[in-house]
């Protein structure tokens, strides 16, 4: 029941989120605030989680690679399909629900309650949307170009370990990325960051946006904002995967 | 002129308000009463449609805010203004970006008229050079003045203040309760305020209501409110030994 209930309260509050803003102007400068600070602020730590995933993947697939009959230009494949397919858009996915969605819930919890929303809905203002929808519209339009600096990154991190421990000379890796390109894989994990940033986005506001009581209950919030966030992305991946492989 | 006729609500089935009616006049402070957690927030809350009412009517000039559409609601809301217990500005917005945002979002105003309207709602709460500010870096009576600044630059028909005066010093309560009853008369606006600070009740209690355990116990004026026979009144009004003396006192001078 409980969960029927927060489901149908979402629903209800997506409703409010996506009906017709007061002024465009307002929530187009607001989208842009929101790219800059959801966005363009996460691009260092997914540069630097993608670098060290890339150059540990391809120790990982070295490693198991024992068959000498195998090439090792295999390493690089491997680590490339694996950024492509699921590590970049799935594993940082998680990340960011972790770094954006706590964000995005403690700061529309703490207006909550300190009763700024109040105050927003007081002066006419459809709280929902205006704090709300720019957020889903920046988290949404920014994943695509995260996953893929962390494709790029996480390549660049394998070319960086794989031969520095002479796992796999540069040009075998160089062949490896380049072998047997699938573009539908990118398209793919493409559609899939779409979903996840609008999960990200809408589940973590939700959360915000319904939290009652103070400090203590904000920070619980958070915490039931990612655990549900991840718990969604990991289905929406399922179901994905099933669709469209 | 704001008219509430049989109010009810409750949360849980337990009933928080019963049965309230009133007028709220123009150009007057009028101020609802009551010990902490009395129902004076829920009540001021209902009012301004926070919360639904269960039952009876709240009547803005005779325009039935009860049964009236989401969208009739909010352009009535663009005729409130409301100054909230902690201030609830906008923590990432400067002070002058706050009192211009109702303004950006709904005026049709030049960036130049809306900067004349700023300037001239600052200077009536006697801010100066704190344009720039953000509301973590001023005073809590500053941010109280900041909030009332907010909610009357859109010349609103109505104000309304929850405990504007909570947290402040009496010296500040005071500033702030003489600037919101100028405010009201000059404006000529329907002003209801929430409190249980009794300095402002003898300052600015034009019409006063006052509630206990979500009833409507008494109703009158300042002058009227220390001599009142009402016995949950007079618990309220004489914790505060300094009003019982001043009765005494004036009941002797008679």
């Amino acid at each position: 029941m409980n969960i029927l209930n927060l489901t149908g309260r979402y629903f209800a509050l997506m409703f409010r989120v996506f009906s017709k803003p007061e002024r465009h102007s307002l929530y187009i400068r607001q989208t842009f605030n929101e790219i800059e600070n959801l966005g363009v602020k996460s691009v260092g730590i997914v540069a630097v989680i993608s670098l060290f995933m890339g150059g540990i993947m391809t120790l990982q697939v070295a490693y198991n690679m024992t068959n000498p009959l195998l090439p090792t230009s295999l390493i690089g494949l491997g680590n490339r399909d694996s950024l492509i397919l699921e590590f970049s858009s799935t594993i940082m996915g998680l990340i960011m629900a972790g770094k954006i969605g706590s964000n995005i819930t403690s700061e529309i919890g703490s207006m909550k309650v300190t009763e700024q929303i109040d105050s927003l809905e007081i002066m006419g203002v459809n709280s929902a949307g205006y704090l709300i929808l720019p957020k889903i519209i920046a988290v949404v339009l920014m994943f695509p170009f995260l996953y893929i600096l962390s494709v790029f990154f996480g390549i660049i991190g394998g070319m960086i370990v794989g031969p520095a421990v002479g796992a796999v000379t540069l040009t075998d890796y160089l062949n490896g990325i380049q072998y047997s390109f699938n573009p539908y894989y990118v398209t793919f994990s493409l559609i899939k960051c779409l979903v996840f940033g609008f999960l990200i986005a809408s589940i973590a506001s939700f959360f915000g946006y319904t939290v009652e009581g103070g400090a203590f209950d904000v920070g619980t919030a958070s915490t039931r904002a990612v655990v549900n966030t991840n718990i969604m992305i990991l289905v929406s991946d399922l179901i994905l995967t099933q669709l469209l492989l | 002129m704001i008219e509430i006729r049989n109010i009810y609500k409750s949360f849980d089935q337990k009933e928080v308000i019963r049965n309230i009616s009133k007028i709220f006049n123009q150009g007057q402070t009028n101020l609802i009463i009551g010990r902490s957690g009395s129902g004076k927030t829920v009540l001021l809350k209902s009012i301004v449609g926070l919360y639904e009412v269960d039952k009876g009517q709240i009547l803005y000039d005779n325009r039935d805010f009860t049964s009236m559409s989401s969208k009739f609601r909010k352009h009535l809301r663009q005729e409130m203004g409301m100054v909230f217990q902690g201030g609830a500005l906008f923590d990432s917005l400067t002070v002058e970006q706050n009192i211009r945002f109702p303004l950006d979002m709904f005026s049709l105003l030049s960036p130049h008229e809306k900067q004349k309207q700023v300037d001239f709602c600052l200077e009536r709460v006697n801010i100066r050079d704190a344009n720039k500010l953000y509301p973590s870096e001023i005073s809590g009576g500053m941010q109280k003045r900041v909030a009332i600044a907010r909610a009357i630059v859109m010349n609103p028909k109505y104000l309304f203040c929850d405990e504007p005066n909570s947290g402040l010093d009496p010296e500040t309560s005071m500033v702030i309760d003489e600037l919101i009853h100028s405010i009201t008369v000059d404006l000529q606006i329907t002003t209801i305020i929430n409190t249980h600070d009794m300095n402002s009740v003898m300052e600015i209690g034009d019409n006063i209501l006052f509630i206990s355990e979500g009833e409507m116990c008494w109703e009158g004026n300042r002058k009227e409110v220390l001599y009142a026979e009402n016995h949950k009144l007079q618990e309220f009004v004489f914790a505060n030994k300094q009003y019982q003396k001043i009765r005494d006192e004036k009941m002797e001078g008679k």
